[in-house]
């Protein structure tokens, strides 16, 4: 299928920075994923939609070297080295991985509520070997260019669903992450912060020219991005590029179909 | 009838609540066990009598009291993990309509019938004990066959037991009645105030003030009563004073912290100064006793050296130590297994937590080491502190040991390093690799 395999020098600067083939993914009887195919192109933005159980949250995890594939493979290719296969690591070398080079945001923001906001976001530094000093200062950055600024002490539980879960992307962003993956992420927001939310999230991911791969049940949300990839029962459906919203100047790297 | 059906229903331990039911039915088991030895070991002093058997009994009285509290603190420990491991299900029945009086009556049937369990489990455990207990020399002889209680006695320990267990769950379940989705809003608690350093001065004051008229009276029954008094100003000002001192020790760790593992445990401790007190509270006290009876255990033996090894005099300075180092193991394996219990319910309550931070890549490692750190610096903080305040308490007295007795002084340190140890064992039962693990 010509749809799930840009074709390479399609354009210009835009290798895969991730490279999934023949995914396969095996619960019981149940097949999550069903020998999924797929490029992701450095600076994109993707949204994975589909209905439920269909297996979106396990490509996503599988992906992002959450969990293993029981068969096919997941390259990952970030600046000049030589590119990965992510199924093929190990536990701890996929955590490391995680921690250093991707991002993360769920639905629940996933912050620890004994900690306050800049602490949550510092921790993600500090556990790359950051010393806490410096940690505190960019988180503090951060914190205040999501629109924190003064919030840094609250505790989690203090902070509205919405700014929580720009905690949760400050977090993610603070370590220079190439990938982002967001699962629903704007899933428990009202439309209005859902969509403050969802420009925070693509300013600071793709504005910069790294990569965020979304799962959304939104089609506004979905729209948004430049590709939008679409599953049912663990087989890829389509993916057509999105016919508004993504920017101009992002938008030469959608797919063409 | 209804509750009873349904408490039948819901009772049966799912895969994922079999963990949680046998802690707390194993606890249930240590305390009645503990307490029927401890009560059994205690009655055992009048088997002989002699001009001392006033003063055993006083010191016995002593020794239960002491362990009172650790007892206590592990039985509410088991109601709150029986309460916890129960909540997600009760919030459901509430959901689904469920009144607060069916909530309620659910939660009390399944604490006395897993309290009830846990009992006669330590009953069992108690008949098992009794003759290796029984081996223990007091008074110059074996306790030996005053281990056996009467049966009366040890239904009423039961009857206790499980009647404490009914009472603590529903106590433990106010919330949910509150409001059905009660449980998942997690409440912030109140910062123990420096008012309370106020008052615990107040009180050491009235205990030394306790203590220094002791000598001048003469009848053993106002003696026992200004003892049992001074003992429970004591523990009072302990409890007042331990939730501000441990939250102490979490501000100082906050403020050094450099890896993701001390900011974390740091926090975890303030998060709840009360409830890490609560952990530790066994371990401050258990301390106090070991450095204060110790001492005079230690001195009594140095002293009486030259004495006929059979004289009432001598046989009360050995049976002092014995009984200290008794108290210690004994209040020890409470702490340990409140400890267990009480990680084992933190554990449950974070599994969501865990799993999210692993997935975000942070090593399960750096999350056991803060857990451990959240429990172990409040149990050698506290333990070394409160060392450091009973052996000032009773200057002459300890400084006299270590220059006299220093192989006694030596063996109640071990015991102190044992029980610390036994403690960060029961800390590690619970991992949360264990909660990552599917
Ligand atoms: N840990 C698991 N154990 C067993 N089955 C699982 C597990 N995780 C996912 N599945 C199954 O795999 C399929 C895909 O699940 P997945 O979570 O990827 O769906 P999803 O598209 O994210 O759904 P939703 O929109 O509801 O989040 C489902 O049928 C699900 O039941
Ligand atoms: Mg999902």
């Amino acid at each position: 299928m010509i749809e799930a395999h840009p074709a390479s020098g399609n354009t210009l600067n835009t290798h895969p920075v991730l490279s999934a083939r023949d995914l396969r993914r095996a619960y019981g009887s149940t097949l999550a994923l069903d020998g999924v195919n797929l490029d992701i192109r450095a600076g994109e933005s993707v949204a994975i939609m589909g209905p439920s159980g269909s297996g979106k949250s396990t490509l996503l995890h599988t992906l992002a070297g959450i969990e293993r594939p029981d068969f096919g493979s997941v390259l990952l290719s970030t600046s000049a080295a030589t590119p990965r296969d992510i199924a093929t690591l190990g536990e701890k070398e996929r955590s490391k991985l995680r921690r250093e080079s991707f991002g993360f945001v769920f639905q629940s923001g996933l912050l620890i509520p004994e900690l306050t906001a800049v602490e949550n976001v510092m921790m993600a530094l500090m556990i790359n070997g950051v010393p806490r000093a410096a940690a505190q200062e960019q988180a503090t950055q951060w914190l205040g260019a999501l629109g924190l600024a003064g919030m840094e002490e609250r505790r989690i539980g203090q902070l509205s669903g919405g700014q929580a879960q720009r905690v949760a992307i400050a977090r993610a962003q603070v370590t220079g992450a190439r990938v982002t993956f967001a699962d629903e992420p704007t899933g428990a927001l009202d439309s209005a912060t859902g969509a403050e939310v969802l420009s925070i999230l693509l300013n600071s991911t793709v504005g910069r020219g790294n990569t965020l791969i979304m799962v959304t049940h939104d089609a506004d949300v979905a729209a948004q991005c430049d590709r939008v990839i679409h599953l049912r029962d663990g087989r890829i459906l389509a993916q057509v590029a999105a016919t508004q919203g993504a920017s101009t100047q992002r938008s030469a790297a959608g797919d063409t179909n | 009838m209804r509750t009873l059906s349904l408490a039948w229903l819901l009772g049966k331990p799912s895969r994922g609540r079999r963990g949680p039911l046998l802690l707390t039915a194993g606890a249930y088991t240590l305390v009645c066990a503990l307490v029927l030895i401890v009560t059994a070991g205690a009655l055992s002093f009048d088997r002989v009598q002699n001009e001392l058997t006033g003063m055993y009994q006083v010191l016995a009285a002593l020794a239960v009291v002491l362990l009172v509290v650790p007892l206590a603190v592990l039985g509410a420990a088991a109601a709150r993990l029986s309460a916890r491991s129960q909540d997600t299900r009760l919030s459901t029945v509430r959901l689904l309509g469920g009144t607060p009086g069916l909530v309620v009556g659910i939660t009390m049937l399944e604490s006395a019938a897993t309290a009830l369990a846990g009992a006669l489990g330590g009953v069992l455990l108690y008949a098992a004990m009794a003759p290796a207990v029984g081996l223990v020399h007091f008074q110059g002889s074996a306790i030996g066959s005053a281990m056996w209680l009467d049966p009366r006695i040890i239904a009423l320990v039961i009857a206790g037991v499980v009647l404490v267990a009914a009472l603590s769950g529903a106590v433990g379940l106010r919330k949910i009645i509150v409001s059905p989705l009660g449980v998942r809003n997690r409440t912030v608690t109140p910062k123990p105030r420096w008012i309370r350093a106020v008052v615990v001065l107040g009180l050491i004051i009235c205990i030394s003030l306790v203590f220094s008229v002791i000598g001048s009276v003469a009848s053993l029954a106002i003696m026992v009563g200004v003892l049992l008094t001074g003992f429970a100003m004591g523990i009072g000002a302990l409890n007042l004073v331990g939730p501000w001192a441990v939250a102490l020790i979490g501000k100082a760790k906050l403020k050094k912290a450099k890896s993701p593992a001390q900011l974390l445990a740091a926090r975890m401790i303030l998060e709840n100064p009360a409830q890490a007190w609560r952990q530790v509270s066994g371990i401050a006290m258990t301390a106090f006793v070991a450095v204060v009876g110790g001492s005079g255990a230690a001195l009594m033996n140095s002293t009486g050296t030259g004495m006929d090894p059979n004289s009432p005099d001598a046989l009360l300075a050995t049976d002092v130590m014995t009984g200290v180092l008794l108290t210690i193991a004994v209040s020890f394996i409470s702490v340990a297994c409140s400890t267990a219990i009480t990680q084992a319910a933190a554990t449950l309550d974070r599994a969501d937590l865990y799993a999210g931070l692993h997935k975000l890549g942070m090593e399960p490692a750096v999350m056991e080491r803060a857990r451990v750190g959240s429990v172990m610096a409040p149990v050698i903080g506290m333990g070394i502190g409160s060392i450091i305040v009973s052996a000032a308490l009773v200057f002459p007295l300890a400084g006299m040991a270590i220059i006299f007795a220093p192989l006694s002084v030596a063996v109640i340190l071990l015991t102190l390093v044992v029980g610390v140890l036994a403690v960060r064992g029961a800390v590690a039962m619970t991992p949360v690799s264990q909660t990552l693990a599917h």
